[in-house]
């Protein structure tokens, strides 16, 4: 190596998205953190924590998968259900903690419930991200 | 807890903004300034719509 050689910077280690990708859906943030992205994880934990919580505070209803209705109604609920379901640990608290309020009228429950899928669909964004820095498409 | 329509969009705007911001671009500066331009997007789509509604609901 010649002596007036720039070095390059350290890499942060990368992790397998086998791994990362359940771990980042499980807990927000989880995955940048893993990748020594530590403030940028955590920015995405209190985001997705905090848009979570006000659709909680509005009192959204969760989204249930149906059998009967029709075909967009089933199509409405199947997709809430796994926006609900991308809050990963969020979602599961809320559930065992026998968080269910009905679907009733009003404007503010509707809008918890988008924001309950809002902060999935969040996570979902999150999680591609950290796919894309564990396998060095990004920084 | 109850907001009205503006104090909702207001806040789906912001945290919408933060982590579109956050992982789309590659320095913070770039990351600040595209969450800046989303959130700024947002409001204007919120009051172009809104006095939409109005103009033309009446």
């Amino acid at each position: 190596m010649p002596a007036n050689a720039v070095t390059a910077a350290p890499i942060a280690p990368l992790r397998s998205p086998i791994l990362l990708i359940p771990l980042a859906w499980f807990v927000p943030g989880a995955g940048h953190f893993l990748l020594g992205r530590k403030w940028r994880g955590l920015i995405v934990f209190a985001t997705v924590l905090v848009t979570f919580l006000v659709g909680v505070a509005m009192r959204g209803p969760l989204f249930h998968p149906v059998d009967n209705g029709d075909v967009l109604s089933r199509l409405i609920q199947f997709g809430g259900y796994l926006g609900d379901l991308a809050s990963g640990v969020f979602y599961f608290a809320a559930t065992f903690m026998g968080y269910g309020p009905p679907d009733v009228a009003g404007y503010s429950p509707d809008y918890g419930s988008k924001f309950i899928v809002a902060a999935g669909l969040l996570n979902i964004l999150a999680i591609v991200d950290a796919y894309e820095i564990s396998t060095r498409q990004k920084d | 807890m109850k907001l009205d329509h503006f104090e909702t969009t207001i806040l789906f705007a912001l945290v919408c903004s933060v982590i579109l911001g956050l992982v789309t671009k590659k320095t913070d500066e770039e990351r600040l300034r595209y969450g800046l331009y989303c959130f700024g997007c947002f409001m204007a789509a919120l009051f172009g719509i809104g006095w939409a509604m109005r103009i033309l609901h009446g």
